[in-house]
């Protein structure tokens, strides 16, 4: 059947046509070039905002805008998904298919790493001359600025936002109210809350424990004990982080104790971030502690009830500015790009983010009108305000997020003690920390 | 490579006779003769095998996040890989989806088709076998991800008809969070993964049952064999070669499972579902560390190459 002579033969067939391959594989360089200033010009746009959600709503009405004050350009927008760019962006930001604008993910792990690697563009010049930094906050403008190791909070622009983001309680007014409830201003009354409703037989939050909410709710409780240094310290590498100090521990612990006192109820590991909101909107659960990005589908698809939003009970909760604009550094349209992103920046777009329920980074505060977008724009400034904004669990270390997904639901299941776990977590951190400094 | 137009292709499979020509023709010219009718296979295989095999294996001994210039660090990644836990125990799931998706599927698989062919289409009819063979069949058609899907609702802790039916016959204190529990989520997904694989060892062991000769069975039956000596002392030495078809596609493919992996539990929780492939996956795509990601995949086609290897050798021993 397979005889050794013919596969050296065919081994020697594969060899010559590799060489043929490979020799017509690398195709010349960009011909075309960019057009004239006069001539017809494309400016190819990428983002993964739904239509119907804030930012979709928003970006729209700013391709409009600028297609009518830049009557030769046309915009070609490519709706992308989130995992799509997520998965993709190093390899096709490499290649001539990149586009001149596109919406990226913050952080160290994203856009840092690209930035590091030298496919973003520098804007830290037409940022200050277009005064972007005077409407960015200290807190937002972390995300947007990297130093050379792809570290945020450094010294260049690489993005910039047009929104922000925040992790907050929604609750279900109407299930507050049968228990007698007022909304918890503080932790312990957070917590007698949830006992209030435990009583009652009724689980108190809506929780995902096989995408990102379980880990959330750890960091959440991480940071009711931790102070900005603290966050400086595991988001910024500013100093060595301890994942068995008095913080980590309380959060580890707590977790569990909220586990076994049935706040989070233990079949949560296995429900998606999708099943937990569809609950919270089904009217099942009283609470969801989950971010800002859901604001919009909870207004349009809750009916059944009452709702609101408020503030975690502490000094700080995971957030940050939202997603951000970046220029790939092939862009051969970059005054274009640049000219995009002031229109998002500008009051009008801004406006029109707040009142379609997203966080906006520079709106006009009188301009929002709908009552639930209002609570959820002043939470923000408040918790902005505070110097309350303190990222996401995940971002230190490219791929955290499985890691931590995987070590809360050990937490969850009870399969491994809290000091595992936060050994587990330990690991890849520290060891993305040495990868840095090597 | 100009040829004599009036050769023709040889003819693959055991020496032919030379029909109409004498023997012993221009013997490199009909060596050559099929050479070009192998080039375009040739090609698709260097374009999307053996290039891409080549460039992985290369990118294994880097250490490389996907752009800018690979570092070479000789052998450190497989280094870090064979002392990595969470390798050794996605290898040790993998073993666990070959039981799953091979050694079950092929037993039962065996059980079901002898009792299709014999018992069903004699005692109740043709049609009902083939229907029922269609059946078993049918999540073979599915794609990975509907069945995922569906499998995910059956068995969601909270609205999901596995546990609904068992709080409905009474059993409250049975019902699990079948893929939210370290303890059940690796079964879970391997009764998934005997569903969907069953109907591929059945088909093939039926087709095999009508290539074996009758009178076999018949003259067992005159001696008084049971129908369970008659399977295990006639039916399964006289399809081995089916049988091991059936053995190595299963097993490859356990070993590559990444879709089902995917969809069901993402290697969760806690890494209890957790494979090679996903986790290759995982460390190609989302934590940019393809040089790590390109070790596990060169690692797992190793075995892969070998495992086939055995199997073939094992057969062709077996033939002879």
């Amino acid at each position: 059947m397979f005889t050794a002579g013919k596969g050296v033969r065919l081994l020697a067939v594969l060899a010559v046509a590799t060489t043929v391959l490979a020799a017509c594989s690398n195709d010349g360089d960009d011909g075309g070039g960019s057009a004239a200033n006069s001539g017809p010009r494309e400016l190819k746009l990428w983002h993964y905002e739904g239509p119907t959600s804030a930012m979709g709503v928003a970006w729209a009405e700013a391709i409009k805008e600028f297609q009518s004050s830049h009557p030769n350009v046309t915009v070609k927008f490519e709706e992308q998904s989130f995992e799509q760019i997520q998965k993709t962006a190093p390899m096709v930001l490499n290649s001539d298919d990149a586009p001149d604008l596109m919406e990226y993910n913050k952080g160290n792990a994203t856009a840092g790493l690209l930035s590091k690697q030298g496919l973003l563009t520098d804007m830290t010049e037409e940022v200050t001359k277009r005064g972007w930094d005077r409407l960015l906050s200290e807190n937002l403008q972390t995300t947007c600025k990297y130093d050379q190791r792809g570290i945020m909070g450094g010294d260049k622009w690489f993005g910039v936002p047009n929104y922000a983001e925040y992790i907050m309680v929604f609750y279900n007014k109407d299930m507050f109210a049968q228990q007698g409830l007022s909304v918890p201003t503080s932790f312990d009354q957070l917590v007698s809350a949830m006992d209030k409703f435990r009583q009652a037989g009724v689980t108190p939050l809506s929780v995902s424990g096989s995408e990102y909410a379980a880990h959330q709710i750890l960091y959440q409780l991480a940071l009711t004990k931790a102070d900005r240094g603290w966050v400086d310290r595991y988001q910024r590498y500013t100093g060595k982080v301890d994942f068995h100090d008095s913080v980590w521990t309380y959060a580890a612990n707590t977790f569990v104790e909220w586990v076994q006192k049935g706040y989070i109820d233990k079949q949560s590991t296995s429900i998606t971030a999708e099943d937990m909101g569809t609950a919270f909107i089904s009217g099942k659960f009283p609470m969801m502690i989950s971010g800002s990005w859901w604001f919009g589908r909870l207004q349009k698809e809750i009916t059944g009830f009452k709702w609101g939003s408020f503030l975690w009970p502490a000094q700080m909760s995971a957030a940050s500015g939202g997603n951000i604009w970046v220029i790939p550094q092939g862009s051969k349209n970059k005054d274009l790009a640049y000219d995009f992103i002031n229109i998002t920046m500008q009051k009008q777009n801004q406006n029109l983010l707040g009142n379609n329920g997203g966080v906006p980074v520079a709106a006009d505060p009188g301009a929002v009108t709908d009552a639930q977008s209002k609570e959820l724009i002043e939470n923000f400034n408040t918790l902005a305000g505070r110097d309350g904004l303190a990222f996401y669990p995940d971002w230190p270390a490219p791929g955290y997020y499985d890691v931590l997904v995987a070590a809360t639901q050990k937490l969850i299941n009870g399969s491994a003690s809290p000091d595992q776990v936060l050994d587990e977590i330990a690991k890849p951190y520290e060891e993305n920390l040495a990868n840095l400094g090597g | 490579m100009t040829l004599p137009a009036q050769t023709a292709p040889a003819p693959t499979g055991p020496a032919p006779r030379p029909a109409g020509r004498r023997a012993g023709g221009p013997r490199p010219a009909r060596r050559a003769g099929y050479l070009p009718y192998l080039v375009p296979g040739a090609l698709i295989f260097i374009a999307v095998i053996a290039i891409p095999l080549a460039v992985n294996i290369g990118i294994s001994f880097t250490r490389w996040d996907g752009v800018g210039t690979p570092d070479w660090v000789g052998i450190a990644q497989y280094r870090r890989l064979f002392a990595d836990e969470t390798f050794w125990r996605s290898s040790r799931n993998n073993l666990a989806l070959i039981l799953a998706m091979a050694v079950i599927p092929a037993f039962l698989g065996l059980l079901l088709a002898g009792a299709l062919f014999d018992v069903v289409a004699k005692r109740v009819g043709q049609r009902p076998a083939n229907a029922l063979r269609a059946a078993f069949y049918l999540p073979q058609v599915l794609p990975a991800a509907v069945a995922g899907i569906v499998w995910l609702w059956i068995l969601h802790p909270d609205y999901g008809a596995a546990n609904a039916l068992l709080r409905f016959v009474g059993l409250d204190s049975f019902t699990q969070n079948w893929l939210g529990d370290e303890s059940t989520a690796l079964l879970s997904v391997m009764g998934v993964l005997v569903w969907i694989q069953i109907g591929y060892p059945v088909v093939i062991f039926m087709a095999g049952l009508q290539r074996v000769d009758p009178e076999l069975y018949e003259s067992a039956e005159l001696d008084g064999a049971s129908w369970w000596q008659k399977l295990w002392r006639i039916t399964v030495p006289q399809i081995r070669p089916e049988i091991y078809v059936v053995m190595l596609t299963c097993t490859v493919a356990a070993l590559k499972t990444f879709d089902k992996i995917y969809v069901l539990t993402r290697g969760g929780p806690g890494g209890a579902t957790n494979v090679p492939a996903y986790f290759s996956w995982q460390n190609f795509f989302e934590r940019s560390n393809v040089s790590y990601g390109a070790a596990i995949a060169t690692v797992l086609t190793v075995i892969i190459v070998g495992l086939a290897v055995l199997f073939l050798r094992a057969q062709s021993k077996g033939e002879g």
